[in-house]
């Protein structure tokens, strides 16, 4: 549904996209996951052409993505990082102005409004002024106004910015619910346990860069580590560390203000052989946890710095 | 019609805002038309002086010289006493002081000498009469060297009539400017300023934040959205003129309707419609993001005073040196100020002048045509920029 080849872009001597790669599939909620400054959203406007790219291309329901292909920008929907509303129409004069822009027909389109109103669930709000909405039903309402026209693709760029939980669970929800409905989405996002929790497949962008693409579940079979396991208010000498590193599956250990953490590979009673260990030395220690491995694994491991770095 | 439904539904809830801008405007435009219309002194008027004669002479050549002078002023005799003559030009009971000496005819006529006169310093009347005396003595030279008597000279003179001048008055307004004049003559001030500030408070709402980048993604056309968009500023744009040439008609009424000129100024107004629209829409998509009511602020002030200062509007062309008019007529301000000197000062509409009043409207037209080829690029480059 969606290819994209080598793609370069430059701001300068900045290489914001560096050869990118990406293929989307039809029915899938794919994110685009990186931290802030990986190229997400120059990645997302040079999809949408809104941005001059140096080279490569941009391929979109079998057509060529250029500014003047309307036909492709009509099954499009777009719901941007910041929230790009008229703050001088309601919330129903708003998803009708956007939708407008891509049905004509005055029936059809009134149709559309009050389900994409429904949708979000602002019923209630469909005669008030953006001003007076709260930072998630603005979320919910940018969303509706992305959304009311029913496209093809989706394009959501970071919507759950500075939202409350609540507003945030309702908004993935509703995402899940237009991929169930048809549309295929595109994600981005710097919060890993949305993307891990909403997306079929994932491509984690750095440097302008896909360094890893694949499903949850493949993405954590790239890595080394299989559980990673965290003890609190511990108090150990280098020597005990050493020992740690020393156990079965352990491949990684530290050691940082009484807290020790543990990551082992792939492999079943690490936590069991590490408090056993630790029984046995009768050394005391506070709280437990034990981990699978997140998304911010995969990053760390690959990259080597964190996620959120 | 999308975004052009969007326009009008934008300045709908702007519409406490343009009625304030437009009141405010249209009152400060009544009162520059009041306060120029009360300096507005007539352009021909006949002057009457008040003539002392100290006739040293009592003759009939001397008599029939005063004669003369009471066709155009008021004439007194006075003695021949200094005290008494400069107080009577003091307390201004005279304004001019003639003293014909004895033996007019000979010393003044046969041997050119000048007569003596005394008149209060400064005073441009004393002018006038000079040029009389002079015409006077002049004749009476001519009717000499003629080979005429004194008898036949005196009637000779006595037969001489001031010059007639008749003037044509097309306005009816003895050769002032009508009210209505003024009131045209304010109105690009007032469109340049209520649409700059209209439109840049409509244009800001779809410069805010994301929503460029929303409608550059969709699927209307960057053109069609600007063309939309110019639609909207013209719907508006008409609107606001029904009510400024309402409120003309109002204020002027049977002396505006009556004017020969009239489908002229409603003409000359359009184009100033026009160029004032693309002018407002260029302010509103260059202003924008932080700070924007005072960066409108200070663009519309800098640009409606500019022009209007530079194009005739406050000060008359006619006084305006030739290098500001020459700097002038790359404004189109200028053009329809123009346009209206040409109406204001010949009404009847004659062959040439309605070719020149033509001229004028044509060159603003041409102004708003670039203006608006502008503001396409300027949409096309912004484009390239998100």
């Amino acid at each position: 549904m969606i290819q994209i080849e080598n793609l370069v872009k430059r701001y300068g001597n900045l290489v914001a996209l560096d050869h990118l790669n990406l293929q989307i599939q039809e029915g899938e909620v794919f994110g685009l996951l990186g931290p802030n400054g990986s190229g997400k959203t120059t990645a997302i406007n040079c999809m949408l052409a809104l941005l001059k790219y140096d080279r490569g291309s941009i391929r979109i329901l079998g057509e060529e993505m250029t500014p003047d292909n309307y036909r492709v920008k009509q099954q499009i929907g777009i719901v941007l990082q910041n929230v790009a509303v008229f703050d001088e129409l309601t919330v129903y004069e708003n998803i009708d102005y956007f939708c407008g822009l891509y049905v004509r027909e005055k029936e059809k389109r009134k149709q559309l409004v009050e389900e994409a109103v429904q949708f979000v669930g602002l019923e209630e709000f469909v005669k008030t002024r953006p001003g007076k909405l709260s930072g998630g039903l603005l979320r919910r309402l940018n969303i509706a106004c992305g959304i009311a026209h029913k496209p093809k693709i989706i394009i959501l760029d970071e919507p759950t910015v500075a939202v409350d939980p609540q507003s945030r669970n309702r908004i993935l929800e509703g995402i899940q619910e237009l991929n169930r409905q048809g549309s295929t989405i595109i994600y981005t996002s710097h919060y890993m346990e949305e993307v891990e929790q909403i997306c079929t497949r994932i491509a984690i962008l750095d440097h302008g860069r896909s360094i890893a693409v694949g499903t949850k579940e493949e993405l954590k079979n790239m890595i080394k580590t299989g559980e990673t396991v965290t003890i609190e208010g511990v108090l150990l000498t280098p020597e005990q560390i050493l020992s740690v590193r020393e156990l079965p599956h352990v491949f990684s250990v530290e050691y940082e203000e009484q807290i020790l953490t543990v990551r082992c590979t792939k492999a079943e009673h690490n936590l069991i052989r590490l408090l056993h260990y630790l029984q046995e030395q009768e050394i005391p220690f506070g709280r437990v946890f034990s981990e699978l491995p997140t998304l911010n694994d995969v990053f760390l491991e690959i990259t080597g710095t964190k996620l959120r770095d | 019609m999308t975004v052009y439904k969007g326009y009008l539904r934008i300045i709908k809830r702007n519409m406490n805002l343009i009625l304030m801008y437009l009141g405010i405007f249209m009152a400060i435009t009544v009162m520059f038309q009041t306060f120029a219309e009360e300096g507005n002194y007539g352009n021909f008027q006949a002057e009457s002086v008040k003539v002392a004669v100290v006739d040293e002479d009592g003759g009939a050549f001397s008599s029939a010289f005063q004669d003369y002078l009471r066709q155009f002023h008021e004439v007194k005799k006075m003695k021949k006493d200094k005290a008494l003559m400069q107080e009577e030009l003091f307390y201004r009971n005279t304004e001019y002081i003639v003293r014909i000496p004895a033996d007019f005819f000979d010393a003044c006529v046969k041997g050119g000498e000048k007569l003596q006169i005394t008149n209060v310093p400064g005073s441009y009347t004393a002018f006038y009469v000079d040029q009389q005396i002079n015409s006077f003595l002049y004749m009476a030279g001519v009717y000499d060297a003629a080979g005429l008597t004194e008898e036949e000279m005196i009637q000779a003179l006595g037969d001489l009539e001031p010059a007639r001048v008749e003037l044509t008055d097309g306005s009816g307004t003895a050769g002032e400017m009508p009210a209505y004049g003024w009131f045209f003559r304010y109105i690009p001030y007032l469109f340049l300023s209520v649409f700059c500030y209209v439109m840049g408070n409509v244009l800001s709402a779809f410069h805010k934040g994301d929503l460029p980048k929303r409608m550059q993604a969709s699927a209307v056309s960057q053109r069609r959205q600007s063309m939309e968009g110019l639609l909207a500023a013209a719907t508006i744009g008409a609107g606001l003129w029904g009510i400024v040439i309402l409120a003309a008609f109002l204020l002027y009424g049977k002396r505006m309707t009556g004017s020969p000129g009239l489908a002229f100024y409603l003409l000359n107004s359009l184009a100033m419609l026009l160029v004032s629209l693309a002018v407002s829409y260029l302010v509103g998509m260059v202003v924008g993001g932080k700070n924007m009511q005072n960066k409108l602020n200070g663009i519309v002030n800098v640009l409606t005073l500019g022009m209007c200062f530079l194009c005739g509007t406050f000060v008359p062309l006619d006084v305006m040196s030739k290098s500001v008019k020459t700097v002038a007529q790359f404004l189109p301000v200028y053009w329809y100020e123009l346009v209206n000197e040409y109406l204001v000062e010949y009404d009847g509409m004659a062959g040439s002048m309605r070719g020149q009043i033509l001229e004028g409207i044509g060159i603003q037209l041409v102004f708003a045509a670039a203006l608006i080829c502008v503001v396409l690029a300027l949409a096309k480059w912004k484009k390239g920029r998100v």
